[in-house]
């Protein structure tokens, strides 16, 4: 299992040991939606692919189901917190599961004898 | 030489105008992904994890011209996900053909021969498509994670070579082959007339479902020179022949990061093709703000120790070309006398 398994459904708690910041690294690394609660109380649900830490203005770029063409960009300090809700569509299986199907057509007769 | 002396040309003169106006930093093959989703899930390819609504995107041909524009690389590169699944496919390469751009169309050719019969394409010097190809057909299957694939693929190299397409092959190398076998692939590949191969070691992306079979630096120059020693005068490979001696541990070279820059729906990703470590906004932020001193083999970067990906080392084997007299004669004389 690797970690971006673990992190699917994850709500972190932020704390001083789990800063935004390091969530944010983890969230634009993940390869499913995640949601972003943000200090006025509304949300935004999407695919973070970018952040910028470093700027004067740190902030991250979500790509939303309904605004591929406009990215939202959205600073850091209007965050609350972010979760883990999409799925991890890097949680691959693809190639256990060719091997599965392979062995399963290279003996299809397997078990018919009981 | 397995390019037309045209595009050899335009590179040759691209390179040089570069030289002459002093840039250390200048693109060679402009790495454009119009969409991601493919119809394919290789065990080894980190380029398609993304949620529906990422994958169900595609860029405009505009921006995707834009981009190329922005770029100005002689070279376009058009991968993807499966770009015969791109809707505006033929659009792109017919304004890419008109900008003088030699396009190189990477596609697993799943789809290939069907286009072909729908006359989405016309044949030119600036069309290539480059077909996914990872060994016979055994192993490509077994790459590809599907049964038939290498025979679908086959039939649409024959009838796009049939029909005057230029057609070349594209092969990662993992840890798990044979030489001998690979080998045999190369005489199978120029049996069907294909203008050149290129092959390249396998990266570990990290989103690939497979890890365990990439190779380390020592293991791929071990195995390159196995495939590469003794070359058969017949084959014929689409890359500079000191990037070959590299391969085989004839050469030290230092990776060119920015020699193939990519661009897609998220923008100019950071710092390669390989890694994704953020995107700039636009290619001059890319180019004059990434860290470029982070990445390479001579940096330390864990991530960059074990890649001899060609999207790094390749233009780093074309500066070498034009970088001293010697570097210009070695390429001349492998070239000429097919030896590496």
């Amino acid at each position: 299992m690797n970690e971006d398994q673990d992190l699917q459904n994850w709500v972190p708690e932020l704390s001083e040991e789990l800063s935004l910041a390091h969530v944010i690294d983890l969230a634009v690394d993940y390869r499913g939606d995640v949601t972003v609660i943000k200090h006025d109380g509304s949300v935004a649900v999407g695919y973070m692919f970018n952040r910028n830490a470093n700027g004067a203005t740190p902030s991250i770029s979500l790509m939303t189901p309904g605004g591929v063409e406009q990215p939202l960009s959205i600073p850091y300090a209007d965050i609350v917190n972010i979760k883990f809700t999409g799925r991890d569509t890097a949680a691959g299986k693809s190639y256990a599961a060719y091997q599965d199907r392979k062995q399963k057509e290279q003996a299809p007769n397997a078990g018919s004898d009981q | 030489m397995s390019v037309p002396a045209s595009q050899a040309w335009a590179v040759t003169r691209y390179v040089l105008k570069q030289k002459l106006l002093r840039r250390k930093q200048y693109p060679l093959v402009l790495m454009l992904e119009p969409l991601l989703r493919c119809n394919l899930a290789c065990a080894g390819c980190g380029k398609i994890q993304y949620p529906a609504h990422i994958l169900k995107h595609n860029l405009s041909v505009e921006k995707c011209l834009a981009a190329t524009e922005e770029c100005g690389a002689p070279v376009v590169s058009i991968p993807g996900g499966e770009p015969l699944m791109y809707p505006h496919i033929a659009e792109l390469v017919e304004e890419l053909v008109k900008r003088k751009k030699y396009i190189y169309l990477c596609t697993n050719a799943i789809l290939l021969k069907e286009k072909l019969d729908s006359g989405y394409f016309t044949p030119s010097k600036y069309l290539t498509f480059s077909v996914h190809m990872d060994g016979l057909r055994e192993e490509h299957d077994e790459s590809v994670c599907q049964s038939g694939v290498y025979d679908q693929a086959v039939e649409g190299i024959r009838e796009a070579v049939r029909l005057g397409y230029r057609v070349t092959t594209n092969t990662t190398v993992f840890d798990s082959v044979e030489p001998l076998r690979v080998r045999e692939f190369f005489d199978a590949m120029m049996d069907l007339n294909v203008e050149g191969m290129m092959i390249s070691p396998g990266y570990s992306y990290e989103k690939a479902p497979e890890q365990q079979h990439f190779l380390g630096r020592e293991k791929t120059i071990r195995l390159f020179s196995q495939i590469l020693s003794n070359k058969k005068k017949g084959w014929k490979f689409n890359h500079s022949p000191l990037f070959m001696q590299f391969l085989m541990g004839k050469r030290d070279f230092e990776c060119t990061p920015w020699g193939n820059p990519l661009y897609n729906l998220f923008g100019w990703q950071r710092p390669c093709y390989l890694m994704q470590e953020g995107y700039a906004a636009s290619f001059k932020e890319l180019m004059e703000e990434t860290p470029w001193e982070e990445y390479g083999h001579a940096s330390g970067n864990p991530k960059c120790q074990d890649c001899m990906v060609h999207s790094g080392y390749e233009p780093t084997a074309v500066n070498a070309t034009f970088d001293s007299l010697s570097g210009f004669k070695d390429t001349v004389i492998a070239t000429i006398s097919g030896k590496l």
